[in-house]
């Protein structure tokens, strides 16, 4: 029942600011917002489960409680923990108390609302990791959408309406797909199901229940729903072309909901791939390769190169997500257990880079109010502390070993390097490699331009070093980026437990 | 006069329902002013009255009858509301043409 | 007896724990935490010494200390890979560890003379940044496998970065940290893919023991064994070609080869001890030391080794030409550097293992002086660099004078100062193995050519700083340097005296003495050291065989040393007749156009430059085509939405009679339809 607390706690704590005056409600916000991170931090250290949960590997902490009966097929409260989806359940819970920190300087109105929606976001962030229902996932992975776009529409910059209900109708559109395509399947599978427990359909479709829907054969179905769940989840991703929305939405939205949409936000799309699409339909997945292979390629490039277009600094760490999150579906596709651990790793570890870089270049702003890089110089000379620390992350995202996010890119490419499951592996992984090269060019210049040389910045006021309740989640946020870059075994070990399953599931020929 | 009633084939009196009807309709879609329009409504009424009533008599039972009786009780209950909405109309246009108040549109 | 090697780990510690030292408490420290790199740096060395001693007493040490990701399980793919940290301790690496810990050690004292008595700000940064710097190079060297060595590899780019870019307010310091790290990130780019492959190929990365992967690779050339993994269609010998090239990517990079040498003389603008470790014993050394790592690798493929010697022997020619039109001092000794490096990579190449060795520790020890002596002129002159300044400061300081001196007679490699040993063991190694192959020949050829313009523009460089006449104020009356300054100078000074005497093979080949080539006895594990790992299994495995001109092996040895002295003595007669007297003038105008493309440096800075604004002008039009087309798509989905909505909304008139005919006509066709389709009419 731990699993439920922390999110109950979570869902009463956003009430409970919704409820508090502004003056303290960023202080109660982040006090109840430890509870969730001590309580998983608490679920990690007696975290002993094996397998994947959907492959019928152990579930931890899991509860199953019958809730509704739907089309002769049961709903539940099902929710439980794996190896892949503790460490996403331990990120946000991380991830969120930072982020409310990162708030309290910027956010100067309507404070009890903006926090009461921040805690609202994280109790169903959690869900979305938790739950291994279909339709209690679904209600989550939806109800993620809401505060989010509050945050956006309400705190954001000026183009703020434009940004959040493009965001909104974007991602809710390919939510329709794929709910239509993971329906198929549930329909095809017929009556070998009895609910919509998700390890009961992952098994169900590896035991071969797929059967002929509409008469549909079985395989055309599986495509189907393959490819509608792929486009679906693309964009949440986001993948190339359907990234358009994720540059709008982090301009216009204030830091810390930046944090929380690059750090947690995207791997929900990821997540949601690895859970669905490579989980339970492998074959489908390796009959594609080479297609997704590609666009995971063509992510990494093409969007390192619009990065390197940019002149908003909040845009460059816009367009490098969806290169770093390139990276992730190549790790996906390969079908290996670096592979697919790497991916998973690289979500963890991407998190909380992205969360880093966004998180100091907010504080940058809230001391200059720009971000455009022809605007400032030299803010190293003013903010030495924060800029240190935006430097290391830009290391961080540079892919410096000994900082988490060498260890997942490296994890990645040892996997698909020479893996069997995509022809051409050597050349799609060292195309992608590239991508450390343009990552290094775009931060490199723009931070020469901003951080470096003599101080420019024209104000009516004096730039100066930034509180202390701004720079400690920078700093904390640091501490965890190297610690999980010298050990990653602490993520990775339970991480690949978890993916190990997933491997064996795809049958390779020669 | 019941034997002569029910001599007549019930085509008959369904064409002239239909006749009915569709004065009452083309009243409803020419005619601007909503006194006529509340009067068309009512010839489209009896126009289904009487189809209740011819084939309660064809069938010999009375539930079409009832049914006649009740749509009379609703037409008496739709002309007051009616003539109120028309009133209100009235007093908020100065005019009864239906096509003046197109408040409610896009 | 305590185990030496179990302090390994603290030689790299120690450092870093300065590191962090500094930048938590630097600023409460005096010297902005001078004393604590300079005893972590001596304990480091002392440490180092020690270690050195036991492998001299017959030990070496393999061990791996660090799982970094776990061994993995079943699955598919490259499985049971070991991502490790541990510590190799043979002669190679003990030996680096003693140069790399010395030369760190002079260098943090030689800060206190360079940067604290000359007031800079920012010292805890820049203690901060040597401890790191020095940490990671170590770690580099002790490093058991090739994933360590890269990671530590790129650490020691990063910190180079920082210490480089450490003037951060000047415009000019944070752009060539920039390009220094780019560029070298460029080479570390195909390294890292090389990595991937050497773990994808053989399963391991390690260096050492008999399943390492330079092992693996022989065996399965040998046909005695198998490797797991080689990309579709290629044969073993290409592929392992290939994933040495890819490796060399890096070495090109770190260690400023061409075609990516053009990071080096920008990073100039580093503090000049700085400038002293990075070319001394850090990161340029990194990547010729990372090539005698993993030798055993390269020697299998002849392709490959052609490929180092030809891209090392050309380097050294070319940027040793450069170097003769430079103003500035310390651009002078870049590009040296560069030229030496290419000498190193030469000797590799050419199968000479203990040659590049020798003249990485020679090159370490006066390269390290010339510019740690640059620093001090830089001081007396007040941070003017430009040697048309200078002149006369023979006499105004005689202990730089006479090290510097010291330093420039080794790298022109004049007899008997250290690197006429090294650089003549090179040629040597480069010609008899060369007779055999063209190729090895040109670069022979080169590297023989550089002799004279290395000779020539170091001693222009002497001639103009400490010669003639004072051109002025400053040299008239140059600031006095502290013993922080002289007491470095004075250590490197005689190392680059005497350096030579640890591998005197030309003495004993000539003479036939016993005995006196320790560096060679040292490297081929006569007292101690790891199977696999020493020269004679390299020159076993190798490519190369040897040829003699007359008079056989001694006589080889002669002319070989005779041409080379010769030309260097060639060359410094020029730079004396030309710029030995009182008032010098520029004579490079009588090179006429050849002039400005050596000022330019070949344009190769350029012609990067041109690639990277193509590059930026790709990305805008990638920008371009985002905006326009894809989120055109997208806003145009929406727009379409919109405007169509617009259009539909326009049914809702509000007029009653309007509802009520649509009502009707389409009761009507709904009617028909049915009618139609259900048969009603029929």
């Amino acid at each position: 029942m731990i699993l439920e607390a922390l999110m109950a706690a979570a869902f009463v704590g956003a009430l409970t600011v919704f409820l508090a005056p502004d003056e303290w409600a960023g202080r109660l916000a982040f006090a109840i917002s430890l509870i969730p991170f001590v309580g998983s931090l608490y679920l990690w250290s007696g975290f002993e489960a094996g397998g994947n949960a959907l492959l019928g590997g152990e579930i931890a902490y899991a509860t199953q409680i019958e809730w509704l009966e739907v089309g002769g097929r049961s709903v539940s409260w099902f929710v439980g923990l794996d190896g892949i989806s503790l460490p996403l359940f331990v990120l946000t819970t991380f991830l969120v108390p930072l982020a409310i920190l990162s708030a309290w300087t910027p956010v100067d109105a309507r404070q009890s609302q903006f926090y009461g929606l921040m805690l609202f976001m994280e109790a169903n962030l959690l869900g979305v990791f938790a739950a291994l229902d279909f339709f209690l996932w679904f209600v989550f992975w939806e109800a993620v959408l809401v505060p989010m776009y509050f945050l956006i529409g309400i705190w954001g910059g000026p183009r703020r309406k434009y940004a959040a209900i493009k965001f909104f109708v974007y991602t809710n559109a390919a939510s329709l797909l794929m709910f239509i395509g993971f329906m198929s399947l549930v329909f095809a599978l017929g009556d070998s199901v009895s609910s919509f427990a998700l390890p009961e359909i992952a098994q169900a479709i590896a035991a071969g229940d797929l059967g002929t829907w509409f008469g549909i054969p079985p395989d055309r179905v599986a495509m189907v729903a393959f490819l509608a769940m792929f486009l679906g989840f693309a964009v949440k991703v986001p993948i190339v072309p359907f990234h358009t929305w994720l540059p709008d939405a982090h301009v216009q939205a204030p830091t810390p909901a930046s944090v929380l949409l690059a750090g947690v936000l995207l791997k929900m799309g990821t997540y949601a791939l690895l859970r669905f699409n490579f989980t339970m339909l492998p074959e489908q997945a390796s009959m594609l390769a080479i297609p997704i292979a590609a666009i995971a390629v063509i992510s990494v490039i093409y969007g390192a190169m619009l990065a390197l277009a940019q002149k908003d600094l909040k845009r460059i760490v816009a367009y490098s997500s969806v290169s770093s999150m390139g990276y992730v579906i190549l790790g996906l596709v390969v079908f290996t257990e670096y592979g697919i651990g790497g991916a998973t790793f690289q979500m963890v570890a991407h998190g909380l880079i992205s969360g880093l870089m966004f998180m100091a270049v907010g504080v940058i702003y809230n001391a200059t109010h720009t971000r455009m890089v022809g605007d400032m110089a030299g803010m190293a000379d003013r903010m030495p502390v924060t800029v240190g620390i935006l430097v290391a992350g830009a290391f961080g995202y540079m892919g410096l070993p000994l900082m988490a996010g060498f260890a997942g890119e490296f994890f990645i490419f040892v996997g698909s390097l020479s893996a069997p499951a995509l022809p051409y592996a050597p050349v799609f992984t060292a195309l992608a490699m590239f991508g450390i090269v343009i990552v290094a060019g775009y931060l490199l210049s723009a931070m020469q331009s901003t951080l470096f040389g003599p101080f420019e910045l024209e104000t009516d006021y004096e730039v100066g070093p930034a509180a202390f309740h701004d720079v400690a989640p920078l700093a904390v946020l640091l501490v965890a980026i190297i610690v999980l870059g010298v050990a990653p075994d602490i993520f990775f070990e339970m991480i690949r437990d978890a993916a190990v399953p997933v491997v064996e599931g795809v049958t390779i020929d020669g | 006069m019941t034997a002569v009633a029910a001599s007549i084939p019930p085509s008959w009196y369904l064409l002239l329902a239909s006749a009915v009807f569709c004065i009452g309709l083309f009243g409803v879609l020419t005619r601007r002013s909503a006194l006529y329009f509340l009067m068309s409504v009512e010839l489209m009424m009896n126009a289904a009255n009487i189809n209740f009533v011819a084939f309660a008599l064809y069938y010999g039972d009375l539930t079409g009858q009832v049914f006649a009786l009740f749509v009379i009780a609703l037409a008496a209950a739709e002309v007051a509301i009616g003539i109120g909405i028309i009133l209100v109309l009235y007093r908020n246009f100065g005019t009864t043409d239906v096509t003046v108040p197109a408040e409610m549109r896009w | 007896m305590v185990n030496a090697f179990a302090y390994v780990p603290a030689i790299v510690l120690l450092p870093f724990f300065s590191f962090l030292v500094a930048l938590g408490a630097g600023r409460y420290l005096p010297k902005g935490g001078a004393f604590g790199g300079i005893a972590a740096t001596a304990g480091s060395f002392l440490l180092s010494v020690w270690v050195a001693a036991t492998v001299a007493g017959g030990r070496a040490y393999d061990e791996t200390l660090y799982y970094w990701a776990s061994e993995g399980g079943a699955g598919i793919g490259p499985t049971d890979i070991e991502l490790t940290f541990g510590v190799l301790i043979d002669p190679l690496s003990a030996l680096m560890l003693v140069i790399v810990t010395l030369v760190a050690l002079l260098v943090h004292v030689f800060s206190l003379g360079y940067m604290n008595d000359e007031g800079e700000t920012g010292l805890p940064r820049y203690y901060a940044g040597l401890g790191l710097f020095t940490a990671s190079m170590l770690g580099f060297v002790v490093a058991d496998n090739l994933l360590m060595a890269f990671m530590f590899f790129e650490l020691v780019g990063l910190c180079s970065y920082l210490l480089i870019g450490f003037h951060f307010r000047e415009p000019g310091p944070p752009s060539a940290a920039k390009k220094a790290f780019l560029v070298t990130r460029f080479g570390d780019y195909f390294f890292l893919v090389g990595v991937v492959a050497v773990f994808a190929t053989f399963g391991t990365a390690q260096f050492a023991g008999p399943e390492s992967f330079p092992a693996l690779a022989d065996a399965a050339l040998n046909g005695s064994g198998s490797v797991a993994w080689t990309p579709g269609g290629l044969d073993l010998g290409t592929w392992l070609t290939v994933v040495g090239l890819l490796v060399l990517g890096g070495v090109v990079g770190k260690s400023a080869q061409f075609p990516l040498h053009t990071w080096l003389p920008d990073a100039m603008e580093g503090p000049t001890p700085v400038s002293a470790l990075i070319h001394a014993a850090t990161m340029v050394a990194a990547g010729v030391y990372l090539v005698a790592r993993m030798y055993g690798f390269y020697v299998l493929t002849p392709t490959t080794m052609a490929v180092i010697a030809f891209v090392g022997g050309f380097t050294a020619l070319f940027a040793a030409t450069m170097g003769v039109v430079k103003d500035e001092l310390k651009q002078v000794l870049a590009y040296s550097t560069i030229s030496q490096y290419g000498y190193m990579m030469l000797a590799l190449g050419a199968g000479g293992y203990v040659a590049a060795v020798f003249h990485l520790t020679t090159h370490a020890f006066f390269k390290a002086l010339l510019f740690l002596g640059a620093g001090s002129v830089i001081i007396a002159m007040h941070h003017n660099e430009d040697m048309w300044d200078m002149g006369g400061l023979k006499s105004k300081m005689p202990v730089t004078y006479y090290t510097f001196l010291a330093g420039s007679l080794a790298l022109a490699g004049i007899f008997p100062f250290a690197g006429f040993w090294s650089k003549d063991e090179i040629l040597y190694e480069a010609l008899v193995h060369g007779l055999n192959d063209p190729l090895l020949l040109g670069g022979y050829l080169m590297g023989l050519l550089a002799v004279p313009v290395t000779a020539f523009y170091t001693f222009r460089m002497v001639f103009l700083t400490f010669h003639g006449e004072p051109r002025s104020d400053t040299a008239r009356d140059p600031e006095s340097v502290r013993w922080n300054v002289k007491g470095p100078l004075t250590v490197l000074g005689s190392l680059a005296v005497v350096t030579g005497l640890i591998n005197m093979v030309p003495v004993q080949k000539v003479l036939g003495l016993e005995g006196i080539d320790l560096l060679h006895r040292w490297l081929d594990n006569e007292w101690g050291g790891i199977e696999g790992l020493s020269s004679h299994h390299y020159a076993d495995i190798g490519p190369y065989s040897s040829a003699y001109l007359v008079g056989g092996e001694v006589g080889t040895v002669l002319v070989g040393a005779a041409v080379s002295l010769g030309l260097a003595l060639l060359g410094l007669g020029l730079a004396w007749r030309l710029y030995n007297v009182p008032s010098p003038t520029e004579h490079t105008a009588k090179l006429g156009g050849i002039k400005d493309v050596l000022y330019n440096n070949y344009y190769l800075d350029e012609l990067q430059v041109w690639l990277a604004y193509r590059t930026e002008d790709v990305a805008g039009g990638a920008n371009t085509f985002d905006q326009g087309i894809i989120d055109g798509v997208v806003n145009g989905v929406s727009s379409v939405s919109l405007t169509g909505g617009g259009r539909i909304r326009k049914l809702q008139s509000g007029v009653v009679s309007q509802y009520a005919a649509l009502l009707t006509f389409g009761l009507v066709a709904l009617l028909l339809v049915l009618g139609a389709t259900g048969g009603w009419f029929l």
